[in-house]
């Protein structure tokens, strides 16, 4: 046992009281964000405006909501299920290159997962698996990172997704967990590579828009705030804007809790913009746009985030349809609303630690089979994965 | 022979082993009914289906607790995820050398044996063999169904030795059944019970 829990009980015991007082301010916090969403609700022009002069003038790493044409407070009802649609939905799995193992490799598990709505039958499943070893596992500037897989990874489910929806019938609509914007390490080393990602994204992206496709990213239990950081640009007096970068007074609250309490269950929140730098990657029709949903139960609300492209966002056709069956698809988990494809497309293709032990031991016994010398797992990682205590047993 | 692929075996040992299968596969293996495992040659492992189960996961515990549940998502349950139905099967007997024995097999098949149902011929020469030797691995199982599990193999026996031509061999089943059970009288009188279902 290493971590001396004494220490941790004396800071959980000043967590706890804190937490009373902490909470009172919170409230009281989003007792005011409250206000200010009502007050500022039909103002979308003018904070749009606003947020251009600070962006311009002060703050160019601005990162917030922009109104669009819905009203701040508005809520959209739950539309009716579209008649007949495709939903694919595609995750992504990976094993990352580890020097500290016997061999150095890694791996990329997309699934995916397709339905016909209206029909009976059973959805299909789909999985592709990528080896990255060798060369692959080397980059322009040095060897290959988590971060690096994982961008890789995030290209491979949405090039998933176009393959798919090209085949299907359509309407389709698409859905992956997590944001659509693509997220990587740009620091020196890993610039080159999140731009060659980027290029690559944009160009699926724009490939699922010529497919006629409604696409989505969807964010279980969000934890930004983008409209409250709106609404701290809405509060602030024209003096204060050129130091609100460095000001938050509205910490702490989040998105989820301006419309926890405004959207009944099946409801969506107004369309957004995204207003940020690296949402600026994102143009024209595939700019970034996002919706607060509440899948949850009366007395029980559950917001998520739905992140769409721009010509989802101004299609209120591809928005209703896209809004029910998000509804829908999170209804079939009952009390714990997620969409039920996504999870299984997370199912389809997750790589578990034993699996993981099984690809190491496939390579291990293909070099040796050719005579290639196997590595050995570093002294480090092998006194890591001593086995623990065994109880004493009486047998 | 007409064959029916019924799964694949799972794991085994010597008095039994268990049986994997795809849902699409359910339609045949029936509790009670008798399966035989290949070995090589033309040996075989004769076993009785005395359980046949279907375990939950997380997200099907999940889905029943939501209002209605589409077909298509009954359909990817059962077809898509790997949670197998499972079988269990008591051993029985083997037949060895082309002779048949009501013994314990000297060996247990093995992972991914194929699992085939005992045609009407196959049942025939397998429970007209001897005399009823193999009652008592399904007698010694106390933890098993016991009356159950002979009422339905017996019934199942009974038709196709009926459709043979030979309809007294329930009747020398049930006697076979007293005689053996003679000093255990509960578990008589409950096997005799299930056996009056099916008379």
């Amino acid at each position: 046992m290493s971590l001396d829990f004494h220490q941790v009980h004396q800071q959980v015991r000043q967590l706890g009281e804190n937490a009373p007082l902490r909470q009172r301010k919170l409230q009281a916090l989003r007792e005011r964000a409250s206000r200010l969403l009502s007050a500022n609700a039909e103002q979308q022009e003018h904070l749009r405006r606003k947020v251009a002069e600070l962006v311009e003038g002060y703050d160019p790493n601005l990162r917030c909501a922009l109104p669009q044409a819905e009203a701040l407070t508005s809520h959209r009802p739950l539309p009716p299920l579209p008649a007949a649609a495709t939903l694919i939905a595609a995750d992504g799995s990976q094993i990352n290159p580890d020097r500290h193992q016997a061999v150095e490799y890694g791996l990329i598990n997309v699934g995916a997962i397709q339905m016909r709505y209206g029909s009976s039958h059973a959805p299909t499943t789909w999985t592709r698996c990528s080896l990255l070893y060798d060369e692959a596992l080397y980059t322009p500037t040095g060897t290959l990172t988590d971060s690096a897989v994982a961008l890789r990874r995030d290209l491979s489910e949405r090039q998933a997704l176009v393959e798919l929806a090209a085949q299907a019938a359509p309407p389709v609509i698409t859905f992956t967990d997590g944001p659509m914007e693509l997220w990587g390490a740009k620091d020196n080393d890993g610039a080159a590579e999140f731009q060659q990602s980027l290029q690559a994204y944009l160009a699926v992206l724009t490939q699922l828009r010529d497919l006629g496709v409604t696409t989505a990213g969807y964010v279980d239990k969000p934890g930004a705030d983008l409209v409250v950081r709106l609404l701290e640009v809405a509060a602030a007096a024209p003096a204060d804007l050129p130091n609100l970068k460095h000001s938050r007074p509205l910490r702490g609250v989040t998105d989820t809790d301006l419309y926890r309490e405004t959207l009944a269950p099946g409801e969506r929140s107004a369309v957004f913009a995204i207003q940020s730098q690296s949402a600026a990657n994102y143009r024209g029709d595939l700019a970034l746009h996002f919706f607060y949903l509440n899948v949850g139960h009366k007395d029980r609300p559950w917001l998520a985030r739905v992140e769409i492209p721009a010509w989802v966002a101004a299609d209120p056709a591809r928005l209703d349809d896209l809004h029910a069956v998000l509804m829908h698809q999170a209804g079939i988990l009952g009390g714990r609303p997620y969409p039920y494809l996504l999870h299984r497309a997370h199912e389809v293709a997750v790589v578990t630690q034993e699996d993981r032990a099984q690809v190491t031991q496939m390579i291990e016994l293909e070099l040796r089979r050719r005579g290639v010398p196997v590595g050995e797992v570093s002294h480090k990682q092998a006194n890591k994965d001593l086995p623990r205590r065994a109880r004493y047993a009486n047998r | 022979m007409t064959t029916i692929e019924i799964g694949r075996l799972l794991r085994a040992g010597t008095t039994g082993f268990v049986v994997g299968c795809r849902v699409n596969q359910l339609d045949a293996p029936v509790f009670g009914g008798l399966v035989r495992v290949p070995l090589a040659g033309d040996d075989q492992v004769y076993g009785l289906i005395y359980d046949i189960h279907i375990d939950d996961d997380g997200l099907v515990r999940q889905l029943v607790t939501a209002e209605g549940v589409s077909e298509a998502v009954v359909a990817d349950n059962r077809l898509n995820r790997n949670v197998p139905v499972e079988m269990s099967v008591l051993a029985v007997g083997y037949r060895q050398a082309g002779r048949l024995y009501h013994l314990l097999p000297p060996r247990p098949p093995l992972s991914l044996d194929v699992i085939y149902l005992c045609q009407p011929d196959e049942v025939r020469q397998f429970t007209a063999n001897g005399r009823f030797g193999y009652f008592r691995h399904i007698l010694r199982a106390k933890d098993l169904p016991v009356g159950e599990l002979l009422a339905a193999h017996i019934q199942q026996a009974q038709a196709a030795h009926a459709a043979a031509g030979y309809r007294r061999w329930l009747n020398d089943a049930a006697q076979e059944l007293i005689t053996l059970l003679r000093d255990d009288y509960p578990t008589l009188m409950a096997v005799l019970g299930a056996l009056g279902e099916i008379a």
